[in-house]
């Protein structure tokens, strides 16, 4: 399969990369290319200019600023596994990126570009919603810095403007303990469900912080901030917790596909989540 | 009036330069244009890994990048894996030995990306090496003569000191 004739563009620097989308109404920026090649080989996508952003060195970078870490969009899936910045700093990053796709995409695809497909499966999302991380935007005109969760707007829709390019990633260091479930039939497979969970709690049992996201189950991933709050500052039972996981998963809507029943995808949310919070908040498994 | 560009990328050790369609896919430029026919198109969709090669030594999908992507960059396909022309890597030796393939239409992709493994790490694991062919999809063998051949491979490799190398200092053949 062939995309559509299109003409290609390298940009050396944001300078550069915003005057060729500027020049062109429907350009389309191209990182690793593992989300929007398919797209373009379907013909999903049909932009009439690529810009590629490969070459522009600062969206390569992984800084630590105080209390962010800074991940710039063009950095790979690999090498956020690999980083020792951000194995010491944001662990349950490091462990999302693991279970990505397969190796080859691992390889090649990048956090910039899996963010702004937004598809509501991809992996990233859940942890990212419970990091609270915002990202940058940047055109020739302005900068901005928006919360993920105003970012994602829908399935494969995101807040960015024509001319924009999500140019980094701001996540908050956390190293606080952690669990990322992807559920799906193959490994290298979207996620059929997918939960992304911090809990944070004194000594007694307590809990003190609480934030779940999960993702695969509307047409977008979602904190479920209903529930945290419900958590927060308690010392639930066992079964506390499982009567609000299932009022909670009650509420979501996911699809209804090949890959699971809309009821399937609910009840592996209920199961998923009840195991992995009932770990961090109880201990064991 | 789309313009086609100049590319120049090295497969296997030798430069091919053509004029390209933009949206002319690295597989087909592989194909068609450096006559490395041993990469395969299997399913066109970034699933089952057999178009998989290597792009300044990593192992990638060549069904999902441009051809002008890779434009001044090295490729190694199946075809340059062997130091000596006319004799198999191991990795291919391993896959004859162990019937590793039956049909043999994902087995170009599999061995890439079992190459790529064996070249970055020690000692594998079979759960290692299930995680390093998730990416190719093999329909004939159950995978496990696939398994087998590659923890074989990892032996014959030791033996001939074909030990882990440096990703952009991978050796093709001349």
């Amino acid at each position: 399969m062939y995309p559509k004739p299109l003409t290609y563009k390298k940009a050396k620097t944001l300078d550069e990369a915003f005057s060729m989308l500027s020049q062109n109404d429907d350009a389309r920026v191209i990182a690793g290319g593992q989300s929007i090649m398919p797209m373009l080989k379907l013909r999903i996508a049909s932009p009439s200019l690529l810009v590629d952003i490969a070459p522009i060195r600062e969206l390569h970078e992984i800084r630590l600023d105080g209390n962010n870490l800074t991940i710039g969009a063009m950095v790979t899936h690999r090498e956020i596994i690999e980083s020792s910045e951000i194995g010491k700093n944001l662990p349950m990053l490091q462990e999302t990126a693991r279970h990505i796709a397969d190796v080859q995409i691992r390889n090649r695809g990048t956090i910039g570009g899996s963010i702004c497909e937004a598809d509501p499966s991809a992996d990233y999302a859940p942890t990212l919603l419970a990091l609270d991380a915002k990202v940058v935007l940047k055109s020739s005109r302005e900068e901005r810095t928006v919360d993920l969760d105003d970012f994602i707007v829908g399935p494969f829709e995101v807040n960015i403007n024509q001319g924009e390019i999500l140019t980094s990633v701001i996540i908050p260091v956390n190293r606080s303990p952690y669990s990322v479930v992807k559920y799906a039939r193959r490994s290298a497979d979207f996620a059929v469900a997918s939960m992304a969970a911090i809990v944070e709690k004194k000594p007694d049992g307590t809990i003190t912080d609480i934030r779940v996201a999960v993702g695969a189950q509307s047409d977008r991933p979602l904190r479920m901030k209903e529930l945290e709050s419900l958590l927060k500052g308690q010392k639930p039972q066992k079964k506390d917790l499982y009567l609000e996981v299932d009022k909670a998963v009650e509420h979501l809507d996911p699809i209804d596909d090949i890959h699971g029943s809309a009821e399937y995808r609910k009840e592996v949310t209920a199961n998923i989540l009840k195991t992995n919070l009932g770990s961090l908040i109880f201990g064991g498994i | 009036m789309v313009e086609n560009r100049h590319i120049s990328i090295t497969v296997n050790g030798e430069r091919k330069e053509a004029d390209v369609e933009p949206r002319m896919l690295l597989v087909h430029f592989l194909r068609e244009i450096a006559g490395s026919t041993g990469t395969h198109v299997g399913c066109d969709t970034t699933n089952c890994g057999a178009c998989t090669v290597l792009l300044d030594g990593r192992a990638v999908k060549s069904c999902t990048i441009l051809a002008v992507q890779a434009d001044r960059r090295k490729i190694t396909t199946i075809e340059g894996l062997s130091k000596e022309p006319g004799k198999m890597h191991p990795v291919q030796k391993s896959f004859v030995d162990n019937h590793g393939l039956q049909c043999g239409y994902c087995t170009s992709g599999m061995i890439i990306s079992a190459y790529w493994l064996l070249k970055h790490k020690k000692n594998v694991s079979e759960q290692e090496i299930r995680e390093a062919i998730s990416g190719n999809l093999c329909r004939c063998t159950g995978y496990d003569n696939i398994i087998m051949s590659i923890k074989d491979a990892e032996k014959r490799m030791e033996e001939e000191g074909d030990t882990l190398e440096e990703e952009q200092a991978v050796t093709v053949r001349k």
